[in-house]
């Protein structure tokens, strides 16, 4: 159905005519005397071209006064040969790593490689489509430098980006920016639309986003129709997922032999009590199989592009779809997509349009536990499905079997939670060239998410015991939610390019933006008490609640790039931003930057070292700004959700929130960059490095008002923060491209570290419970952001004598108050004032890694292909809060068979201490941090290319493939996955797009939770296959 | 030409926006989700919301649906604990209290909240005088005024008898800087201007809605501040304007949720479970949410969570024979819900062998109608209002004032109303058969009788701690209770009391952290 369309709008767009003149033919090949397709054929400085067929070949009509053609192919050196009358000009292209003429996106315009002063990572859309990955943000993971992805196993899901570290306790996230339009997110793109991915990173680059900058941007473009025959793009490919890796648990006999002991828990009747014997021996379930599959993943893209002198135009549309490999999951996704662009003298307009149209299926969880964490826990001899109870599940009956961990079976399929997304994100824009060298260019773009979640929970009952059962829902449960976004962003710019006295190029940009975003969302829920077959609200029960918000943005622009002989490089520009999200009095924010560039390799000194074919040296300073904090925190509200009762009635009262800030301003943040570039034997062999340090200030920060103000928020939103993060990164490239056999290698790796300077004169912050009311993350003065905090575990206790002896038996501040026993942690004194207080918790791991890498290897020989992926983070810790439920022990819980060898009795001799229901051995401790080093082989693909001459005239290229995916990994994690992102619990309602949950005191939740380890849907194995076809 | 032509539409369209973007306004957006201070009181209804906000700090759990009882009548020792009583609340009994202790930190900022909300009101008299008249009637403006300056006065009254130096805040605050503390009598002056102000702007009972500050209540608040301060003529005169006030002919029906605000009430913090309770649990500070039950019926009750019973202290200071006995406890065998229950309570086992007495406390319990608190939905939650202020207190205040002021037989008269209650009808003062075990020929006398008085007439009802401070008796009687044989024996080898620093409470810990210019209290 898919294809057919796309065939007519085909047929019908291919019928715009060429004008024709003269004509010149030939062949391109390249250097190995492959004939190449595909190479644009252009004659400079007329919209005369072409591109060459399968076999190489070409036919253009030039013009009689045409001089030249230029050859230019992505990834190879431009050529251009002069005409001389010649009707046949034959070509051959010299394939280069790093083409400095190569043209890299920035904001606002674009600009060569050799210019270029900032530090840009580009991103091919090769390199993004070579993994079979739903959404395009995953596949930037270990392509570029200083890009840090924490990517979550269950399909659909938004990954975490930074980059270049942290530098704020408010949001990390890097602006993204499609085809010059700021968007919400590239989530919901088609990677096979992507032409390429620009990574900005420093202030030289970024500071042109003014108050949006400073964590910088990913600048996305989309693929567009090229000068040429008409191309049809088809792919596919389906394969599998799986993940075999499972703790250890007890089976039905080693759980009873460890709930009858008498060191634990009390045992539960179910193990004491005669009449419950053929409950204890009914099943011997392995929860954990219960709760994987065997997932499934397949795609379908098909492109359709064709271009003349007038126009050109690219068309797709897209399939995906994924079952997770956990139960429950599952996420779809179609992708429409229609860039185009015509000119008329000089006039040139154009639009590109993508829709999105996606279905998740989160994964679920229940009690406030993950499913894995109720995998762990639930009694090995309760069987998945009982048809006597209503829905037809079985879970725990707490009265008789001591515990209530739900059924994660039942959690996971009877919970229906449908995520609906449609995705409307465009521009369209006119450019004028006013005089030569001199553009008027206007953008109008708009992003439209509606997002629908139906929720629905029909009435089940866990058991069926006497006493009423542990888990029920008497009624069927129907939520209904709804969540808008919308942006629109209207861009006026003036961009003046000369070059005079032949050396000096000048090019000037003034920038006018006008960007506005409102949100809304609607929650509605209501039970049915009498049906499960109803799916729609009722008016039993209702709750409903919605709300709205506004934001807008007026942008001022500047900025001047001037080059000498393309070998003395200065690059200057001034942003002006005023925001909505704060107060008249600090409304407008201006965010400089500079950069200066030297080619080294152009001096006459260097001209004699033949080998040296590129060195720059670059350095970049300026300022950028975050403006994300939410909307209105700089004014006053007042709260009515007070009540008192005159006369028997409830009476509403009102009462302020705070104290207002009215000089709330942006967060800024000053970066400072050093750069190398470096280009061996035709720039075979590149190198480039980076040095960058930036210094974060004004950060947000609730400091909270002395009690006897009487304040009801408590605190009140000030610029006090600061935060520093420096970093170095590299990328190392070698690319043998001559004879038949390339290939190619690319290393890039980036380090950050980043310490807070200052919190408002607070010595620290933590984000209140995340374990068993204790935080686990924390801010600290001198620290790097959002370490670990926690006890240091240095053991267990052998004895009663020895634990009594132990600092003469002060560790009471991490044994709840009392003494310590045998079997229980021996903590360390850090501050060693002879006894355990709160001052010796101390930072015990560092959850953002110390470095990443990622390494391409490439070979090709003949038709066949080989590419390694190879992704490595390291330096970063876990905390593995599945310990608690695996050895944790505090009640009558499945567990790890770990727990068999626990201390039992005095002298012994273990690494697992004793049970304890008050849980003075869950404490957050050192116990729980564990390295979260890996080195993963992310991809592994091995491809043919069918020989051209199969198919005649109407196949350029036929490729199949097989690639397997995260197949070996090196790692001491003992989690099931050592890639822990950051977990949240599917809810009941939704929020603002874009908005995320957010802690107890008012920062993004995401700083605080990313690598604790929650039970998070571990990265699964898959294996793929696919066929791609160009006609 | 051509190129003007299209030119003509991206410059134009261009323009527009560039002036448009111009315009500063177009930034100042307002949350269409909460409303603005700036837009505000611009209707009565939007007065008469931020007047009843003021209220809400009393229901808190530091507050009345909770602690503050506990705090008074467990220092006071009118309570014994029994052994399941948490520890913040033995705390009280045994002053080994700090700066830490959650619930008065939650007492301090409960009432600094209730004093925030009235502030706004206050502070925001001239944009409320602008209210057309035809909307609201400058008398209606008055007391709405007169409402907020009583509870700012009340709040104030709570917190300077506890902690004793305050911040003197009057103002809504413009930034986290916290104030310095005032002393106790720049505080009670305040306390004294606020309640005279509401004595004129406030209106009768008998006009008010059930729940809101009356005149009487503010006469009778006023009085009781000037009384603290040992102001006698003062609080007499104030005092003599509180009319219109007569006993309950049945003293029980101080007590029952059915007889609320009846004849004897000037002041009461309102409880109605079916209002709603959901957020009881979470009410600290923040009275957000709805917290109209009480947990005392479920705390204080004998066929409940029994945490405290009344002390022999308390219980033997009762004269043989006095009603009011069995009106405000419960003894084992005793009929219940009306008579369709038994009472089951035994002595408490003590660690030497021997037994304590125990009975229930009945004073503000629900059990004249249910078997027990968790019969009422959703359990845990009374609909009893709390008594701040009764008519009984005003007549022994008066007596006080006019004992103090040489009006000895005047004192005694006063005294004797409250004897001569017709369900109480003891023997009264200055008779022969009282002289002989209570004689009022002197004030030193008439005092001892005052504080017998006070102790059985308003038992539990938070007023006799205060009394032991003001009257310096506090001491004296921590003395007299660790030397005797009054208390259980754990109780009595766990106090702690210090006559040097447990006057008052300890300045809480958040207010130390988040306030630079706060003292500690001595002691703490």
């Amino acid at each position: 159905m898919l294809k057919r369309t796309v065939f007519i709008v085909l047929f019908l767009l291919a019928n715009l005519s060429l004008m024709a003149q003269q004509t010149v033919t030939g062949v391109v090949k390249d250097s190995g005397g492959q004939p190449m397709s595909g190479v644009t054929v252009l004659v400079p400085g007329t919209t005369a071209g072409t591109v060459t067929s399968e076999n190489g070949k070409y036919s253009l009509s030039v013009p009689a006064k045409a001089a030249a053609l230029r050859f230019s192919f992505i990834g190879y050196t431009t050529l251009e040969v002069p005409i001389n009358g010649r009707s046949v000009i034959d070509a051959t292209l010299q394939l280069s790593a790093t083409d400095l003429s190569e043209v890299v996106v920035v904001g606002y315009g674009t600009q060569k490689r050799g210019t270029v002063t900032g530090a840009i990572t580009s991103v091919s859309s090769r390199e993004l489509t070579s993994l079979p990955v739903t959404t395009a943000d995953q596949a930037l993971q270990g392509r570029a430098s200083g890009v840090t992805v924490f990517n979550n196993g269950s399909p659909g899901t938004v990954p975490t980006i930074r980059i270049r570290g942290l530098g704020t306790m408010n949001s990390n996230d890097p602006l993204i920016v499609i085809d010059g339009v700021v968007s919400n997110g590239m989530s919901n793109l088609n990677p096979n639309d992507i032409e390429s991915v620009e990574v900005l990173k420093d202030a030289s680059t970024t500071a042109i986003y003014g108050s949006l900058g400073s964590h910088g941007v990913i600048m996305v473009t989309t693929k567009k129709g090229k000068l040429g025959r008409t191309v049809v793009d088809f792919d596919s490919y389906a394969g599998q997922l799986w993940n075999n890796k499972r703790y250890d648990l007890m089976n039905v006999d080693q759980y009873i032999q460890y709930a009858s002991s008498a060191d634990v828990t009390s045992p539960p009747p179910v193990i004491t009590d005669a009449q419950y014997a053929s409950r204890l021996h009914g099943a011997n379930t392995n929860w954990q199989d219960k709760i994987f599959q065997k997932g499934m993943m397949d795609g379908i893209n098909v492109g359709v592009s064709s271009g003349t002198e007038n126009g050109a135009y690219r068309i797709s549309g897209g399939y995906t779809k994924s079952q997770g490999d956990m139960i429950g999951t599952g996420y779809d996704r179609y992708n429409f997509r229609s860039n185009s662009e015509y000119k008329h003298g000089k006039i040139s307009v154009g639009e590109n349009i993508g829709v999105s149209y996606s279905t998740l299926h989160p994964l679920q969880s229940a009690g406030g536990r993950s499913l894995i964490q109720h995998a762990i826990k639930m009694a090995p001899y309760l069987p998945v499905y009982n048809p006597d109870n209503l829905g037809g599940f079985q879970g725990p009956h707490s009265a008789v079997d001591g515990q209530d961990a739900e059924n994660p079976v039942r959690v996971a399929t009877m919970y229906q939670d449908d995520q609906l997304t449609l995705d409307l994100l465009g521009d369209i824009w006119a450019e004028v060239e006013i005089i030569k060298g001199l553009k008027f260019k206007s953008v109008a773009g708009m992003e439209d998410i509606r997002l629908i979640d139906n929720q629905f929970q029909p009435a089940w009952n866990d058991d069926n015991l006497p006493g009423g059962a542990t888990h029920s829902n008497a009624n069927a449960i129907i939520g209904k939610n709804m969540s808008n976004y919308r942006s629109l962003i209207y861009t006026n710019s003036l961009n003046y390019a000369v070059t005079f006295a032949e050396k000096h190029n000048l090019e000037l940009l003034g920038v006018l933006e006008y960007a506005t975003i409102d949100r809304a969302f609607t929650n509605a829920s209501s039970q049915n008490t009498i049906s499960s077959a109803i799916e729609e609200l009722t008016s039993t029960t209702v709750s409903v609640s919605s709300a709205s918000d506004h934001y807008k943005r007026i942008g001022y622009l500047a900025r001047l790039n001037y080059n000498y002989d393309q070998k003395y490089i200065f690059a200057a520009s001034i942003r002006r931003d005023a925001s909505s999200r704060f107060g008249s009095s600090n409304r407008w924010g201006t965010f400089p930057s500079l950069a200066l560039g030297w080619r080294l390799d152009k001096e006459a000194f260097l001209s004699n070292v033949t080998a040296l074919s590129n060195l720059k040296l670059r350095a970049s300073w300026g300022q950028a700004g975050n403006d994300n904090i939410g909307n209105y925190s700089y004014a006053s509200t007042l709260t009515s959700n007070m009540y008192y009762v005159f006369n028997n009635q409830l009476a509403p009262g009102t009462t302020p929130s705070g104290p207002s800030n009215s000089g709330l301003k942006w967060e800024s943040t000053s970066m400072l960059n050093f750069g190398v570039d470096v280009g061996l034997l035709k720039n075979k062999l590149t190198f480039s490095a980076e040095y960058f340090k930036n210094k974060s200030s004004d950060l947000l920060m609730n400091l909270n008002t002395a009690a006897s103000l009487g304040v009801f928020n408590g605190s009140v939103a000030k610029n006090v923060g600061s935060v520093e993060t420096h970093g170095f990164e590299f990328q190392l490239g070698y690319n043998q491209a001559e004879g038949e056999f390339h290939w190619s290698a690319n290393l890039n790796l980036g380090t950050s570290r980043s310490k807070v300077l200052d919190l408002g004169g607070l010595a620290s912050v933590d984000p209140g419970s995340q374990w068993q009311n204790q935080p686990i993350t924390r801010l600290e003065v001198g620290k790097p952001l959002f370490f670990f905090y926690g006890w240091k575990f240095d053991g267990i206790f052998k004895s009663n004598e020895e634990a009594a002896s132990y600092l003469n038996g002060g560790q009471l501040a991490a044994n709840g108050g009392v003494g310590a026993q045998g079997g229980d942690y021996r903590i360390v004194d850090v501050n060693k004032d002879g006894k355990i207080t709160s001052a010796d918790q101390t930072m015990i791991g560092n959850p953002f890694p110390k470095m990443t890498l990622g390494l391409n290897l490439n070979a090709n020989y003949k038709g066949f292909d080989l590419s390694v992926f190879i992704f490595g983070s390291y330096g970063n810790d876990v905390y593995n809060n599945t310990y608690y439920d695996l050895t944790g022990m505090t009640r009558l819980f499945n567990a790890s068979v770990d727990v068999l060898r626990r201390w039992k009795q005095d002298g012994d001799v273990t690494d697992i201490p004793r049970p304890s229901a008050a849980g003075p051995n869950v404490q957050i401790s050192t116990r729980g941090v564990e390295d979260g080093t890996y080195t993963r082989v992310k991809d592994l693909t091995l491809g043919y290319t069918l020989p051209s001459r199969l198919f005649g005239n109407y196949i350029s290229k036929f490729r199949v493939y097989v690639s397997g995916q995260n197949l070996f990994t090196i790692t001491k994690y003992k989690g099931l996955d050592p890639e822990v992102g950051f977990y949240q619990p599917a809810g009941t309602t939704v929020g603002y797009i874009g908005g995320g949950a957010v802690t107890g005191n008012g920062y993004p939740l995401v700083n605080f939770a990313t690598g604790i380890d929650y039970g998070i849907y571990p990265t699964p194995k898959s294996f793929v296959g696919g066929i791609q076809i160009t006609f | 030409m051509k190129i003007i032509k299209y030119l003509s539409l991206p410059i134009v369209f261009g323009l527009i926006v560039i002036s448009d973007s111009c315009n500063p306004d177009k930034l100042n957006l307002t949350n269409p989700n909460q409303l603005q201070p700036e837009t505000f009181f611009t209707t009565e209804n939007q007065v008469k919301s931020a007047v009843n906000a003021i209220y809400g700090s009393m229901q808190t759990t530091a507050m009345y649906n909770r602690h503050i009882w506990f705090g008074n009548d467990n220092m006071a020792h009118e309570n014994a604990g029994n052994p399941q009583l948490e520890a913040d609340k033995r705390q009280y009994l045994n002053f080994d209290f700090d700066y830490n202790h959650g619930a008065i930190g939650d007492y301090w900022e409960s009432c600094y909240r209730g004093i925030n909300k009235a502030n706004f009101v206050i502070n925001n008299k001239s944009i409320i005088d602008n209210i057309p008249e035809g909307q609201l009637s400058p008398a209606m403006k008055a007391k709405y005024d007169g409402e907020a300056k009583f509870m700012r006065a009340m709040y104030y009254f709570w917190l300077v008898t506890k902690f004793g130096d305050c911040p003197l805040v009057l103002e809504v605050p413009s930034d986290i800087q916290g104030l310095a503390r005032s002393p106790v009598t720049d505080v009670w002056a305040q306390i004294e201007s606020d309640f005279t102000d509401a004595t004129t702007e406030l209106r009768d009972k008998a006009d008010e809605e059930l729940g809101r500050a009356t005149k009487g209540a503010a006469w009778g608040m006023l009085g009781k501040a000037q009384l603290f301060q040992k102001k006698y003529a003062a609080a007499l005169a104030s005092f003599n304007n509180v009319t219109g006030y007569s006993l309950e002919a049945n003293y029980e029906n101080n007590f029952l949720e059915e007889t609320e605000h009846g004849p004897e009430s000037l002041f009461e913090v309102e409880f109605n479970v079916a209002a709603g309770n959901s957020a009881r649990w979470n009410s600290g500070v923040s009275d957000a949410g709805l917290n109209e039950s009480c947990f005392r019926g479920q705390e204080y009750g004998c066929m409940d969570w029994f945490n405290v019973f009344p002390s022999i202290n308390l219980t033997s200071e009762f004269e043989a024979g006095d009603p009011r006995y069995g009106f405000c406890f419960y003894v084992d065998g005793e009929k219940y819900n009306s008579g369709a229950n038994t009472i089951a309570i035994t002595p408490l086992a003590q660690s030497d062998g021997s037994t304590y007495p125990r009975i229930g406390w009945k004073k503000y319990q629900n059990y004249y109608k249910y078997a027990s608190e968790s019969t009422v939905s959703p359990g845990q939650a009374s609909g009893i209002n709390m008594k701040v202020l009764r008519y009984a207190d005003v007549l022994l205040m008066r007596a006080e004032c006019k004992a103090n002021t040489g009006d000895l037989p005047g004192a005694v008269a006063d005294m004797n109303i409250v004897r001569a209650r017709p369900s109480v009808n003891m023997p009264l003062y200055g008779t022969p058969e009282m002289d002989a075990i209570y004689p009022v020929s002197t004030t030193e006398e008439f005092m001892v009788a005052l504080e017998h008085e006070r102790k059985i007439e308003l038992c539990g009802e938070q007023v006799r701690f205060s009394d032991l401070v003001r009257w310096g008796r506090l001491a004296p009687f921590m003395a007299q209770l660790k030397a005797g044989n009054q208390l259980p024996i754990k109780e009595k080898a766990d106090l702690k009391f210090d006559p040097v620093k447990n006057q008052l409470w300890p300045i809480p810990q958040r207010e130390m952290q988040s306030n630079s210019k706060m003292t500690q209290n001595p002691g703490y």
